[in-house]
């Protein structure tokens, strides 16, 4: 039987007090508890940002790479080894800005990763700049006129992308964040947990205060199906006088590693390099010359 | 946005207390720059936050990009219609821009890239360094290509230097580069604000810039050249283009060389270091010398060379594991003895270190 301090680092925190991922660590050794995942078995991808020292204060394997790039690392690493359950940790300016472009081809190519993201609307390492989902008008030192952009909408954007598991969760929520953790990482397919959370620091406009005001859980909502993609696309557009929690979307289908035949033998890692199965190619190649 | 009363302009012969990043965006916006791109990345980040502040109020514009790839080509599409513009990053940002950069030098189009150096390689930390020298002096992109680079020790060196760095660009039609470090970022002394300062009379017209094909053909940007020949004969054009750079803008300093009999060569933060140590050993009447390039390409080679053989020994200091040092050695060319005296991963040396380590090269310790 795991028990919490199985997970523990012994790694001071080097974040804020006050910090929502305080909550997102406790969160996740909750959910890794319940499922009694050995801390050898879990790989925790991670970029930059305060998102990025997330796996320093859990014991497990973990890789602490790029900005932006946790996610091709993590599918390579899951390619390779796909026994290993694959998390990974980035922030809203990490897996929406600098890595955009890799969350939208993850999505494409459905590994089975569980993909969490830190989302504080703000970038807190270099501390205070706008992030991607910061709000229009959202005043910083970078931002004195305030953001006169959209904010990206990574939910509608992972709906529209057919992701297999969507889902939204709220650091002020631990039990419901531990259970979409729990489901996220039980989730054969690609799985985005965005999860809100204040930044005590440097955003003072999407506090505790402002998100106790207006989240609320998807399953209050009776007719609400997460099968069906429109009506999942229709909630994730929902935004400021009530915000949704839960899971928006879900389309189980096969995974990568599942698709690639070398894999069916099991994990790359483990197979056998076997000369013999060139000699054919070899032989043709012996022959055109 | 702010009112046109909201404008300030320093008085003129304004001495004020300034930080280095600061200073840098100062000298842009005196420069000309009316467009800054960048990305969030530690130690420069005061030099978007102030051009986010300033440029609305001197009516040029602010991009906060998702990543140094967006920055970089942003920087690539403003110099393309010929206005002046320019981005910042740290080491690992400015790695990401590298792609951009040797486009920007194919393409021949002016550009200013600030790099405030941080330890590496990888991710490292955030302490100032001079890791990244090879990088900015070789090029650091694909293709064979060169950008100017210049190094500043001081704070008002951060000011004129970016100033200079706008009317290199568009004289020879070459990104150049301000390689600085974390520390000089961050300090803060005394800069004189120069108003009145103009950029050079004899500037090139900029008769590629992309600015619409009205009553005459349209203009193309491009790095690609597939006929026979064509790109030997780009890259030979561009060569003459560096040789040209190489006979021009060199510059140094030169402190306390003429009857030193141990030379210290440093740039940047270590020059400022080493100049400390040089006023050590002048006081206890020890002949230490410094030799600081401030273009560190075109590197000052000749000069340095000259001093170098006069003196017969020349001790290399850097923020790093040694790589000017190959510079200094290609300049002197065997004539005299090359010693290196280094921290590296952001380890910063300071003046005593370097004058006892003098005092053990000069037998006197």
């Amino acid at each position: 039987m795991l028990s919490r301090e199985e997970y523990h680092s012994g790694v001071k925190e080097a974040w804020c007090p006050g910090c929502g991922n305080f909550g997102i660590l406790n969160a996740e050794k909750r959910a890794l508890v319940e499922l009694q995942l050995a801390p050898e078995k879990i790989l925790i991808v991670s970029g930059i940002g305060q998102a990025g020292k997330f796996p320093h204060y859990l014991r497990c394997n973990f890789f602490n790479g790029l900005h932006g790039r946790a996610l091709p690392v993590a599918l390579a690493a899951k390619l390779a080894n796909p026994e290993l359950t694959v998390i990974v940790h980035n922030g809203d300016g990490d897996c929406y800005g600098e890595g955009g472009n890799h969350f939208i081809h993850t999505i494409r190519r459905n590994p089975d990763i569980t993909c969490i993201v830190h989302n504080n609307k703000v970038y807190g390492l270099t501390k205070g700049q706008a992030s991607p989902t910061s709000d229009k008008g959202f005043k910083t030192k970078v931002q004195p006129y305030g953001v006169i952009h959209e904010p990206l909408n990574p939910l509608a954007l992972a709906i529209s992308l057919d992701c297999s598991f969507v889902a939204r969760g709220y650091v002020g929520d631990l039990q419901f964040l531990a259970e979409l953790i729990k489901a996220g990482i039980q989730h054969k397919g690609f799985a985005l947990i965005d999860i809100l959370q204040p930044c005590p620091t440097f955003n003072r406009v999407n506090t505790f205060r402002w998100y106790e005001e207006r989240v609320y859980h998807l399953e209050e909502d009776r007719e609400f199906d997460p099968k069906n993609q429109l009506k999942a696309f229709h909630k994730a557009l929902e935004w400021g006088e009530r915000i949704p929690l839960g899971v928006f979307y879900l389309h189980p289908k096969p995974t990568m590693e599942e698709q690639i035949p070398a894999l069916a033998a099991g994990p790359l890692y483990r197979q056998k390099i076997q000369p013999s199965k060139v000699l054919d190619i070899m032989e043709e190649l012996s022959a055109l010359s | 946005m702010p009112s046109a009363a909201m404008i300030t302009t320093p008085k003129k012969s304004n001495k004020i207390l300034m930080a280095g990043n600061k200073a840098i965006a100062e000298g842009a916006i005196l420069a000309g720059c009316r467009y800054y791109f960048g990305y969030p990345i530690t130690p420069q980040n005061e030099i978007p936050a102030h051009m986010a502040k300033r440029m609305p109020q001197v009516g040029g514009c602010f991009v906060q990009a998702e990543s140094e790839l967006a920055a970089i080509n942003m920087v690539f599409g403003a110099a393309a219609v010929g206005v002046r513009c320019m981005t910042s990053s740290s080491s690992p940002g400015i790695s990401l821009m590298q792609e951009g950069i040797s486009y920007l030098a194919g393409a021949e189009l002016p550009a200013v890239i600030v790099n405030i150096c941080r330890g590496g390689p990888g991710l490292g930390n955030i302490s100032g360094s001079q890791g990244d020298y090879f990088q900015a002096t070789r090029g650091g992109g694909h293709g064979d290509y060169r950008t100017i680079v210049l190094g500043p020790a001081s704070v008002q060196e951060m000011y004129d230097l970016t100033f200079a760095a706008f009317d290199l660009a568009d004289y020879y039609r070459i990104p150049v580069m301000i390689l600085a470090d974390g520390v000089l970022g961050q300090m803060m002394e005394p800069v004189v604000l120069d108003p009145d300062r103009r950029s050079r009379s004899d500037l090139p017209e900029k008769n590629w810039a992309l600015t619409g094909a009205k009553n005459r053909p349209p203009r193309v940007i491009k790095s690609l050249y597939m006929g026979e020949g064509e790109l030997e004969e780009h890259n030979l054009r561009l060569d003459k283009k560096y040789r040209k750079i190489q006979s021009q803008e060199v510059r140094y300093e030169e402190y306390w060389v003429d009857d030193a009999n141990l030379l210290l060569v440093a740039y940047g933060s270590s020059a400022r270091i080493s100049k400390a140590a040089v006023n050590m050993a002048r006081k206890r009447g020890i002949a230490l010398g410094l030799f600081r390039p401030i273009s560190l390409y075109p590197f000052p080679s000749a000069a340095l060379a000259a001093r170098a053989v006069k003196i017969g020994r020349v001790l290399t200091v850097e923020m790093n594991t040694g790589q000017m040092i190959e510079d200094v050695r290609l300049a002197v060319n065997g004539s005299c003895q090359t010693f290196f005296y280094g921290r590296p991963g952001g380890g910063v040396f300071d003046h005593e270190e370097i004058f006892q380590y003098c005092l053990r090269l000069m037998g006197q310790a």
